[in-house]
């Protein structure tokens, strides 16, 4: 080394030295090992999330068969009933929309392909006359939430519903409709069950592209539209909006609005602790939290927050459903809106600064 | 006594200055290899950054995508072009860089015009993208726009007056120092922040990555960096440590390479400073100026003057804003602050009509990508040019009179988040200006917040 960097040398090695001494109850901190949080998210979490769903896909499909084969109180009652499961079933699996679920070419996500809300009653009456086409950009003409109109239908009573389908087209598109999510389901499932899994997991850095950047941003994206969509727009809470709009809940014609949501929030208060479905903990979100300086300060303030947030849910009542709720006593829905709404900022920006996850292809000088 | 002392001894100095002998000195010429090197490399690296900006698709996601532009202050003009357009903006920006890099003539001055003005006219568009490495390539193609002729690159014999290496070697320096003299704070240098945070998610690097995750590397780092940006311009200016300090040189914009996304910077400033090395391999003394200073030079010194006056006080625009530069980010831009501090918002903007009083809240993903939403949500110019934004979209909606406001709230090097701006104030009543925004809340660095 050059005699005119030696001194600086001996000067930063000695800073150093001063530096690491006041720090030597802590020589190395802890290091957090991402694989073995990807490794649980996706075998405890993501694949049984998916394999359940697609169970109950396959349910479903079984009963549209029946239903369409003999379509009476009973067997519509079964295929609500169906609906109900592989619904709920989505909601622990709405969060993970890259790698197989992410866009490829003219296919969106999965969560837009099989997951759009509010589905256009137009387009889809359009298309069971037409020819169904499930591959065209009529996302809100497809999906779980097209099926839920079909089969739970405007009118009021389930003999109502059982008349329209002596249309074979409507049954055809039915079927249509059912198996197309069931297929899209399936690709993804597959592509986890073969070698996604390990190449997600040996992705285990943090930068744009990582799944690490990828599981978080979709959690944030989950929990945001859980936020906006589900809860913000149908209460007219977006400028502009000069009223409720109770037929843009998610899950409108079967009323099952409050409980989805319910299911949805649990969903990613499990991505939080890296808790599977069953309730059994892993490395999470919250763990590597754990690891990061200033990250106690945030899983406390995170944690209270959630609290609130349950809180909030657990006064929204079951009956009368979300979207009737909304228009004659809003206040606990708005509650709940706001809980959230408190909630973002912990997930959206907090975690990714603690974290030093990029969400964006460059670095800004300013962060 | 003390101030007759010091009275003299600026006199003194101000005598010593000679005036004369600078400019001669700055005006004798030396050999032309430094000025080829760096104008080789300079046009290559252009021309693979445009290239690789149109290659990955940046033109559409940057510039014509988003519904939304922030604007420069005093550059709210600037907008857009197509996409098509802007695609042959960037070929012509590509060949320009080629030009630059082997022209002669009046081949080498187009392509440096029309090089400086397609890269600045397309930084203009959108503050979101704003990087001090910008900032200087922008500085650099003006510099180029103003220096004489060249020889051609090949030309190992041919000479240039001092005075073109010197401006290049002095914007650098004041690159380097300015980013160094930002470093010496008690964040980066007493508690190694934010590198403390950026190190351990960078720990699956190979070889280095292990390294990361111990609590001594994030000062060690802190403090090389800060030494490295003081010192690093003397040591390469001095012949002897010279070759090491160009080692030094590498080994950090290497590291900066691999932490951060910044694409081609890293190799843009190996290549600036290949400038300091004169690449004689026999000494070749200084011959004396082609005749007395002409008008054109005599402009042109004026004008070099007054930049680097600019350069040297601009940055400490700060100082006269009250509270921390970094949270205020009053004054931040334009001062060689590099990735200095690790800061992330949530901005939730409120929109209420003044007629019916009913408030909205916003989603910004509807109008913001996410590198715009991410930008916006900490810098108060930004958050202010947005809450315009959105009162003239809901105006136009039917909203009577909108009030805009936002609630946002900001975490600085892992600190927890707190309220940027009042969230009460009424944005569309605020206009941006150089003066102070009364409506940021300061920064609260009490004993809850600090680490």
């Amino acid at each position: 080394m050059n005699r005119r960097l030696y001194p600086t040398a001996v000067i930063l090695a000695i800073l150093v030295g001063v530096i690491s001494c006041e720090e030597s109850d802590a020589p190395i901190q802890d290091s957090f090992d991402r694989s073995e949080m990807l490794e649980n998210m996706a075998q405890n979490l993501i694949i049984p999330a998916y394999t359940e769903l697609q169970t109950a896909v396959n349910a479903l499909e079984s009963r549209a068969e029946e239903f369409t084969q003999n379509p009476d109180l009973n067997s519509l009652d079964a295929l609500h009933e169906a609906w109900g499961a592989a619904y709920s079933s989505w909601q622990y699996a709405n969060a993970y929309n890259f790698g197989p679920a992410g866009e490829d070419g003219i296919r969106r996500s999965l969560l837009e392909e099989v997951g759009t809300f509010p589905v256009s009653v137009e387009k889809i009456e359009t298309a069971i006359i037409g020819s169904p086409n499930f591959n065209d950009f009529n996302r809100d003409a497809r999906g779980f939430l097209a099926v839920e109109y079909l089969i739970f239908g405007t009118e009021n009573t389930d003999e109502a519903v059982v008349e329209t389908f002596s249309s074979q087209n409507r049954k055809d598109y039915l079927l249509g409709a059912v198996s197309d999510i069931n297929r899209r389901i399936g690709e993804v499932l597959s592509a986890w069950n073969g070698g996604y899994t390990s190449e997600f997991i040996q992705n285990d850095g943090t930068d744009v592209g990582s799944s690490t950047s990828m599981l978080y941003n979709e959690f944030v994206k989950s929990f945001e539209s859980a936020k906006n969509f589900k809860l913000g727009l149908p209460l007219g809470r977006r400028p502009g909006q000069t009223q409720a709009e109770p037929q843009l809940v998610e899950a409108y014609y079967s009323g099952k609005s409050t409980e989805m949501l319910g299911l949805h929030l649990t969903a990613i208060e499990n991505s939080w602790h890296g808790r599977s479905r069953q309730g059994q903990n892993g490395l999470g979100f919250r763990e590597y939290l754990e690891s990061v300086e200033g990250g106690q300060a945030l899983i406390e303030a995170t944690e209270a927050q959630m609290a609130e947030v349950k809180a909030a849910l657990e006064d929204l009542p079951e009956t009368p459903p979300l979207a009737e709720l909304i228009q004659i006593s809003p206040a606990p829905a708005d509650r709940l809106h706001t809980e959230l709404q408190k909630q973002t900022r912990f997930f959206k920006s907090d975690m990714s600064s603690l974290l030093g996850i990029s969400i964006t292809f460059s670095s800004g000088d300013g962060d | 006594m003390r101030l007759v002392l010091k009275s003299t001894f600026l006199s003194n100095l101000l005598a010593s200055i000679r005036i004369e002998a600078l400019s001669t000195t700055l005006r004798e010429r030396v050999r032309a290899t430094p000025f080829s090197v760096f104008r080789g490399v300079f046009g290559l690296l252009m021309a693979v950054g445009t290239a690789r900006f149109m290659w990955l698709g940046w033109i559409e996601d940057h510039y014509t995508t988003p519904i939304v532009h922030f604007h420069y202050w005093g550059f709210e003009w600037i907008e857009p072009f197509s996409t098509g357009t802007l695609y042959v903006l960037h070929w012509l920006m590509l060949l320009a860089a080629f030009g630059v890099m082997l022209g002669t003539r009046w081949l080498y001055r187009l392509s440096a015009v029309t090089l400086f003005l397609t890269f600045t006219y397309t930084e203009l568009i959108d503050l979101t993208y704003y990087l001090n490495h910008y900032y200087y390539v922008s500085i650099v193609c003006a510099f180029l726009c103003i220096v004489p002729s060249p020889p051609p690159i090949w030309d190992t014999e041919a000479r240039v007056p001092r005075w073109v290496l010197v401006i290049f070697k002095l914007q650098i320096a004041i690159v380097y120092i300015y980013a160094g003299l930002a470093k010496i704070n008690y964040d980066w240098l007493i508690l190694a922040l934010p590198l403390k945070i950026w190190l351990p998610a960078h720990d699956n690097i190979p070889i280095l990555g292990p390294l990361f995750t111990w609590s001594v590397t994030p000062y060690i780092f802190s403090w090389f960096g800060m030494l490295y940006d003081c010192l690093i311009v003397f040591f390469l200016l001095y012949r002897r440590t010279r070759v090491w300090a160009y080692v030094t040189v590498i080994i950090f914009h290497s590291l900066t390479g691999l932490l951060f996304q910044i694409g081609i910077f890293p190799l843009v400033m190996m290549g600036g400073t290949l400038i300091f090395f004169d690449f004689g391999t026999r000494k070749s003394p200084a011959t004396l100026p082609k005749g007395p200073p002409k008008t054109k030079e005599r402009i042109l010194a004026a004008v070099l003057l007054i930049h680097f006056t600019f350069q040297l006080l601009f940055p400490w625009r700060y100082l006269l804003y009250e509270g921390n530069v970094s949270w205020t980010e009053q004054g931040y831009r334009f001062g060689w602050r590099v990735m200095l501090m690790e800061k992330a918002g949530t901005a939730t903007f409120y929109v209420k009509d003044s007629q019916t009083g009913r408030e909205g809240v916003v989603d910004n993903r509807e109008f913001l990508n996410p590198h715009q939403e991410k930008q916006m949500a900490m810098q108060p110019d930004m958050i202010l040019q947005f809450a315009h934004f959105l009162g003239a979209y809901y105006a136009e909606k039917g909203v009577h009179s909108p009030q805009v406001r936002a609630e946002v709230y900001v975490t600085l090097n892992g600190r927890p988040s707190q309220l940027l701006i009042d969230p009460t104030v009424n944005l569309m009543k605020e206009t941006d200006s150089f003066g102070p925004k009364k409506w940021i809340v300061p920064y609260e660095k009490d004993a809850k917040n600090a680490l």
